[in-house]
């Protein structure tokens, strides 16, 4: 710190106590940094709906240093976390323990959900397929694919805004140690665009197109057991918008009317078990558009299961700082309002046609499903000083999830 | 150690601003006697500019303050917390952090405020109205307004709401705080007091029969950043170990700065990792034999700022509101008045000088006595007094403020 930036205490606790606005300063000021973090947040908010998007790309950022970060101290296991983290000179960012127990029990709960859905689906010649809400730089694509995966005949597909699927196209493309798992990522030409009407409804936006991806396992020998992975970018209000076209048009079979179709998605034809993911994805949408663009899946996919994780209760003091917080930088969770409590969650799913659904903030999920060992393993890497506080950050989080059709069923609490 | 009236402090962790504002809340120094159950340092931001102003004023008025040490007053804890990464960023080289661990390393390890009557005196400004007689708890908002009042009765606590004011009293205390265990960098020599068990006041039922604390009303009031170890059975052990070192990973010493209350019996694992659990009985147990009647603890973050448990033989006081800049918490300072005789005691435990008397003071005992007090008491009025405060507004941080960026799992 500079000489003049040192406060002078004298004068610092002057300004505190001074005279006659103390009682009124008392009086005025909201809990913590509501006040401030609230003004600047209807700020940005107003601001433009970029600003937001570019806040909303900017939690993938931070999600990534924090999967780094966790797997530099040895939480979990990823060769490819540090390959989507732009390394500068200065070393990586260590998050506190608390985070990355976070970070740690979270992506391994919704591994296990993953891991339960694909050795359920796991019989000779039967492909299943995994779309991943918001997917981002996440690795779970790649960690699957890689050699020490044993899982076969997966088809992969990553929905993410344009800019970051294009992004790690050129991280693929680029990377020698992923093109160990992945073949040279191909660039697919989006078919041409359905139902013309529909479009027009859509803003006078003509042309719906894809940017999207394609590359193939390239660790195993190339044939049917081979996994694919195919990225697209699109925004998922747009898919949210074209479900609300179809639904405002009765004539229409959800099928064939459709505008957009994503490439070498397996709809009702193929009937292949999916399980959709949004891992903090959907949070960002509203209750309305989240809710469409599940519609958009389960409209199309029978055998299809779903794994949601996003924060809740945002109406107790941790909630409220952390709405308000995270409000500062410029990102709002709509649902949070929509979704507030573990129920809520689950009739959201039961809405969308899950017959059967469950649920577990991260705080249970840390206490139920990591062994003994394992936390024994986990803790005596940098030991949690705080436990209250784990518990208060870990249960404003929850991990739902649901499944409908035969052919599998997802995990027990 | 004894001091009339004496405020105790719960975790700071970094957080200066809010330091700032605890002081607003509770009261100038020297003004007001200030015992801080350490954890000054990690997490927040400001660590090193909350330390450094805490042991500031413990140089300049040793006997207003007290600091003990909390298991973050660690050179382990500190690499991962915050506290070195934030004196490598200021000073660039570690040599800061490295001083204020030998610092950590003379810190107590517990401190005994005697001569807390257990009840808290009605105060001496006109405006205050007198608490009821059979008041027990006192809770204030950080203006001096009462929240609530906890009334004993049969036993039970009832909620009181009222609205009355409380202001601090203007008379500062006179008092020189020393440590059950020495607190004073210079002041090597182990403490040479005799226990507290045999030398405590006497029940002079305080706070009657009829109260929801257990143990002596009038007992002294043990201070300590975690809780009890199983080693230690009684408060003169304390001052037995060898606290000039590195928190160690298992021992009495780390007990004391890790342990926790726990709705159990007897003894448990702490989820931390380090010290233990305890239950009710042995609170109870250690609090009689000891002729405590209440332990003051930190350590557990408390949405509250302040908890009581096991009948209120034991309290958490938490003393950095919102935590990590994203916990949504209140802060609290307990207030532990003066017992009415007016008769501060205190015991000398180590080299400690009366510098801050200013006159005021009745001057310091001998060194190594403990005196007893007429701890008979006048009036009633609660017997502890928790002044609820929340974080600093940002518009009044005098320093540029980093902007706090919480994490989250996004
Ligand atoms: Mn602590």
């Amino acid at each position: 710190m500079s000489a003049p930036s040192i406060p002078n205490l004298l004068s610092l606790r002057g300004a505190s106590r001074g005279g006659g606005d103390r009682g009124g300063r008392g009086r005025s000021r909201g809990r913590g940094f509501g006040g401030p973090g609230r003004g600047a947040a209807s700020g940005s908010a107003s601001a433009s709906a970029l600003g937001h998007d570019a806040a909303i790309q900017g939690t993938d950022t931070d999600a990534a240093v924090s999967r780094l970060s966790a797997v530099e101290l040895g939480y979990l296991q990823d060769p490819f976390a540090s390959l989507f983290v732009q390394q500068a000179a200065m070393p990586p960012t260590r998050r506190l323990p608390i985070i990355n127990r976070g970070t740690y029990t979270r992506t391994t709960a919704i591994d296990k959900v993953v891991e339960r859905f694909l050795s359920q689906t796991d019989a000779p010649g039967q492909e299943r397929q995994i779309i991943s809400l918001g997917a981002g730089t996440d690795t779970r694509s790649l960690r699957l694919f890689s050699s020490s995966s044993s899982f076969q005949r997966i088809i992969y597909h990553e929905i993410d805004f344009p800019a970051i699927c294009d992004r790690k196209f050129r991280t693929v493309r680029g990377s020698p140690q992923l093109r160990s798992v992945l073949s040279d990522p191909v660039v697919i030409t989006p078919p041409p665009v359905a139902g013309a009407a529909a479009v027009e409804n859509n803003n006078n936006n003509n042309n719906i197109s894809i940017n999207s991806w394609h590359s193939i396992q390239s660790s195993t020998p190339s044939g049917t057991g081979t996994c694919h992975l195919y990225c697209h970018g699109l925004d998922l209000r747009t898919l949210a918008q074209d479900q609300d076209n179809n639904q405002a048009d009765p004539n229409s079979a959800a099928t064939t009317s459709s505008s957009i179709t994503i490439p070498n998605l397996r709809t009702h034809d193929d009937n292949i078990p999916t399980l959709l993911i949004s891992e903090c994805c959907l949070c960002y949408l509203s209750p309305h558009e989240a809710s469409a663009s599940i519609q958009w899946f389960a409209s199309r996919i029978p055998h299809l299961g779903i794994v949601l994780y996003e924060p809740i209760k945002p109406d107790d003091p941790f909630g409220k700082m952390m709405v308000s917080n995270l409000a500062a930088r410029g990102i709002s969770m709509p649902t949070l309002e929509a979704y507030k409590q573990p129920a809520d969650q689950e009739a959201r799913l039961r809405q969308a046609g899950f017959n059967q659904t469950r649920q577990m903030t991260v705080d249970t999920i840390w206490d139920r499903w990591v062994s003994d060992e394992e936390k024994e393993r986990v803790d005596g890497l940098e030991g949690l000083d705080e436990v209250e506080e784990w518990k208060l950050l870990a249960g404003h989080y929850i991990v739902t999830w649901g499944w409908r059709g035969g052919g599998f069923d997802l995990l027990d609490t | 150690m004894v001091v009339r009236k004496q405020k105790i402090c719960g975790d700071i962790h970094g957080q200066f601003h809010d330091l700032m504002e605890l002081f607003r809340v509770g009261g100038d120094v020297p003004d007001t006697n200030y015992l801080f159950m350490g954890d000054f340092v990690d997490r927040g931001f400001y660590s090193l500019e909350s330390f450094l102003l805490l042991l500031c004023l413990k140089v300049r008025y040793p006997d207003r303050m007290t600091l003990i040490r909390g298991n973050h007053e660690s050179r382990q804890i500190t690499t991962v917390y915050g506290f070195y990464d934030e004196c490598l960023r200021k000073y660039g080289s570690a040599n800061v952090w490295r001083y204020c661990c030998d610092i950590f390393d003379y810190l107590a390890l517990g401190a005994i405020v005697l001569g807390a009557s257990n009840t808290l005196s009605p105060g001496n400004d006109p405006t205050t109205l007198p608490a009821e007689e059979d008041t027990e708890i006192e809770v204030c908002n950080a203006d001096g307004h009462v929240m609530s009042r906890f009334r004993r009765q049969g036993g039970r606590i009832n909620l009181i709401r009222e609205t009355q004011t409380i202001s601090p009293k203007g008379a500062p205390s006179s008092s020189p705080p020393v440590n059950g265990t020495s607190s004073s960098p210079s002041g090597s020599a182990p403490p040479a007091v005799g226990a507290p068990t045999n030398t405590g006041p006497p029940g002079s039922g305080a706070s009657g029969s009829s109260g929801g604390s257990v143990g002596n009303p009038a007992g002294a009031v043990l201070c300590v950043h975690g809780g009890l170890s199983p080693l230690i059975d009684m408060v003169d052990k304390i001052r037995l170990l060898d606290r000039k070192q590195e928190v160690p990973h298992e021992g009495a010493m780390c007990d004391l700065l890790w342990s926790d209350p726990d709705e159990i019996d007897g003894w448990g694992l702490s989820p931390r990792g380090a010290g233990f659990l305890f239950g009710a009985d042995i609170v109870k147990v250690f609090n009689h034999k000891n002729d405590l009647s209440l332990i003051a603890r930190a350590h557990q973050l408390v949405m509250e700022g302040f908890k009581e448990m096991f009948d209120a033989s034991i309290v958490t006081v938490w003393s950095a509101p919102n935590y990590c800049y994203r916990c949504g918490n209140v802060a609290a300072l307990l207030e532990l008045s003066e017992d009415d005789s007016g008769l501060g005691i205190f015991a000398r435990s180590n080299g400690d000088v009366n510098r801050s008397d200013g006159g005021m003071g009745q001057g310091a005992p001998p060194r190594g006595v403990l005196m007893e007090s007429d701890l008979a008491r006048k009036g009633g009025g609660p017997a502890r007094r928790y002044r609820v405060f929340q974080a600093a507004p940002q518009d009044s941080r005098g320093m540029p403020a980093k902007k706090p960026v919480a994490d989250y799992f996004l």
